[in-house]
């Protein structure tokens, strides 16, 4: 019984980091039919970014290793905003370069053209950093917490807590709000909602500034349980990617409910048998797809002619 | 008698100018004549990076060491170094490079067994010889035993000599006999999982329970929960430090510490920095040669500090040092640096050499090319951020026999 606690809570934190950028993968499916294959990448510098800006904040030399003293909540805050700055720009960047010159052309060239994106981010940042994992202690500490017997890091909560936190704000944005109806707009028709005088392609690169936001603040989450590596991305990006499709790539809530179970199943099989994890995972990918393909909470898209 | 003139003058021209140019030619021409050593290991990227700068630091200062003694064959010795990142693509490529384009006359390295795993068919078939500093599978001196020529050796630990001491302590120190296996998912952690099991049957000691992790796992306590179910109050890991600093950190989640053991590559700052300074204690580990075993180690770790000030692993450093002096004592009696010749000195015998662990006396034969054994080796553990030699009331009781591998 506390194993499979043990494994829930663990599953959770990693899902809200799988939900976080699948997330990112939603908003610009929806507003512009692209996706941003980048987004493990993104990730990646939103950790490095905030690892440099905190070695920054506490007078260290960047290639210095942070202690937990210098990890304090102010300075953690404030690497977020660092890095949200430098991912949205990198958004903006991305949007421009990789995405706009190829949207509503047909054909599958944004996927190359983000994937290459991501490439050459993850290369410029193997230049700064190298290789070699970069420690990020948890602005929380590092007591263990004990629910029931099992045991989880304060770090781990506040994943979860952050991407719950994200997703009721979104959601709320996106239904209540002017700019997020605008968003909703221009998702479900983009002609349309500019006729109604919305500004689509600010819509736009205000989805690409969102979805590359969540990448870095997932970046900056994971970091202090992972360590903060050039090459974490693309296995949490893939997984991410699962996620979404699991819970329906058009659905923002179908995105984070499919990451919390993604996050859930693989913490679940590893009790079993932990080489069994990513069979079991993209063994249950391929059953959505044969059986719910629009995914678990997605609506099915009807081609109109 | 003006054409005579004109040509004594050219010829005197022509004369300056080819001394001049053969001048100009001289330094490079020195250079092209050097004996080139290799150095090819992990320097930045896996959790056995430190293990590997350390190593090419003692690779280095044995040169400067051999050069101004007067080199090898009236030659100097040049250092050419590449760092493989941990990964083995890169060290292919990089074994490659030397032997084909740098034309090294031996490689020292690598840092990961994987690596060496992947490339041990390129040195083998150019019969380039090659010294292992710091990589420990077993199967890396084993695989081209058999073979006319080995090319091979090591002067290393060696995971079945490792696993002697590390299985000998744990069958003493388990009270219940129920002693359970984790390794990392890399060809690293599986041979060790191999071995271990091997060795525990020698002792008559089933393990309890097995486990695998990948080495960028960050959450071992489904693994963990299952070994613990099992009643093992004695677990070994064969993962590297980064990977192992994770299991430490899940331990402490499930709140389960049994007596942990692991191998040397233990010993990086990597451990202190994940699992914290605390928990890095928890673990005990094999290791060859402390910074403060002799004078002369003593001298070396002062010297690598000097460049290197946050060495974590000097073990390393030491015997790269000492393979390179070994590859040198090796090359001075065949008198040429052609491959075949060299290891076959290294088979039937070097000069005594006085190396930094130890003296090097007919170190390899051509049916073992691991210089070190288990009777070289002893325990140690981290304490206030530095690798110290572990004593208790068990490892005071190991003799030769308890050595089983």
């Amino acid at each position: 019984m506390t194993d499979l606690l043990q494994a829930l809570l663990s599953g959770l934190a990693l899902g809200g980091i799988y939900a976080l950028v699948a997330l990112g993968f939603s908003i610009t499916q929806t507003t512009t039919r692209t996706l941003n294959f980048a987004q493990g990448e993104f990730l990646v510098v939103g950790a490095l970014v905030s690892v440099a800006a905190l070695l920054l904040l506490s007078d260290k030399g960047q290639g210095a290793v942070l202690s937990a003293a210098d990890v304090t909540l102010w300075r953690y805050g404030l690497a977020l905003l660092v890095s949200l700055v430098v991912l949205s720009g990198m958004g903006v960047l991305l949007y421009l370069a990789a995405v706009r010159p190829f949207v509503g052309a047909g054909g599958m060239s944004w996927v190359m053209s983000t994937i290459g994106f991501g490439i050459i981010v993850q290369n410029t940042a193997l230049m700064l950093w190298g290789p070699a994992p970069l420690v990020m202690p948890s602005p929380l500490g590092d007591s263990v917490i004990r629910i029931a017997g099992a045991g989880v890091r304060a770090q781990e909560i506040l994943v979860f807590a952050v991407t719950a936190l994200v997703m009721l704000l979104l959601d709320h944005a996106l239904r209540r709000t002017k700019v997020g109806k605008a968003v909703r707009a221009v998702a479900a028709n983009p002609q349309a909602a500019a006729l109604m005088g919305i500004n689509v392609s600010a819509v736009v690169v205000l989805a690409f500034v969102l979805s590359s936001g969540l990448a870095g603040l997932a970046g900056l989450l994971i970091a202090p349980i992972t360590t903060a590596s050039v090459f974490m991305g693309l296995s949490i990006a893939l997984k991410a990617f699962s996620a979404a499709i699991v819970g329906g790539l058009t659905s923002p809530r179908g995105c984070i409910a499919g990451g919390f179970l993604l996050g859930c199943v693989e913490a679940g099989v590893g009790l079993w048998r932990a080489e069994m994890r990513e069979i079991t995972i993209f063994g249950l990918i391929i059953l959505v797809l044969v059986f719910k393909p629009e995914g678990l909470f997605g609506r099915p898209v009807f081609e109109k002619v | 008698m003006d054409a005579n003139r004109n040509d004594a003058a050219r010829r005197a021209w022509l004369k300056t100018l080819a001394m001049a140019s053969a001048a100009a030619c001289a330094p490079a021409w020195a250079q092209a004549q050097d004996v080139k050593f290799g150095f090819n290991a992990d320097q930045s990227g896996s959790g056995a990076a430190e293990l590997g700068v350390a190593a090419r630091h003692g690779f280095e200062l044995a040169i400067a060491d051999i050069n101004k003694a007067g080199g090898v064959l009236g030659k100097q010795v040049s250092a050419v170094i590449r760092d493989d990142t941990g990964y083995p693509p890169k060290s292919i490529q990089n074994m490659t490079e030397l032997i084909d384009s740098e034309k090294v006359s031996a490689v020292i390295g690598p840092t990961n067994s994987g690596n060496a795993l992947a490339w041990l068919h390129i040195p083998q078939q150019k019969k380039v010889p090659v010294i292992v500093p710091v990589a420990t599978a077993t199967e890396i001196t084993r695989r081209y035993a058999s073979e006319a020529q080995n090319f091979i050796f090591r002067i290393s630990m060696v995971d079945r000599e490792q696993v002697a001491l590390l299985v000998a302590y744990a069958v003493k120190a388990s009270k219940n006999k129920k002693i359970a296996i984790i390794g990392d998912s890399t060809a690293f952690g599986q041979q060790g999982i191999k071995d271990l099991s091997e060795v525990l049957a020698l002792h008559g000691v089933e393990r309890s329970a097995v486990a695998k992790f990948a080495p960028k796992d960050t959450d071992m306590t489904s693994q963990l929960a299952r070994i613990k179910e099992s009643g093992a109050d004695t677990l070994i890991v064969y993962g590297l430090a980064d990977a192992n600093a994770q299991l430490l950190r899940s331990m402490e989640k499930i709140n389960y510490m049994p007596t942990l053991l692991g191998t040397w590559g233990n010993m990086s700052t990597s451990l202190i920095d994940i699992a914290g300074p605390k928990l890095a204690e928890h673990i005990i580990f094999a290791t060859s040669t402390a910074e403060d075993s002799n004078p002369r180690a003593v001298a070396l770790a002062k010297r690598v500090r000097a460049v290197y000030p946050k060495m974590a692993t000097f073990v390393s450093a030491a015997q790269a040092y000492d393979s390179v002096l070994v590859l040198a004592a090796a090359i001075r009696r065949a008198g040429t640096t052609d491959g075949a010749k060299v290891a076959e000195v290294l088979d039937s015998g070097i000069p005594d050499t006085q190396g930094i662990l130890k003296v090097y006396r007919k170190p390899f034969a051509k049916d073992d090319h691991d210089a070190l054994a288990v009777e070289d080796f002893h325990l140690a553990r981290w304490r206030d951020g530095k690798v110290m030699a572990y004593e208790d009331a068990i490892t005071k009781t190991l003799t030769a026999a308890d050595f089983k591998k």
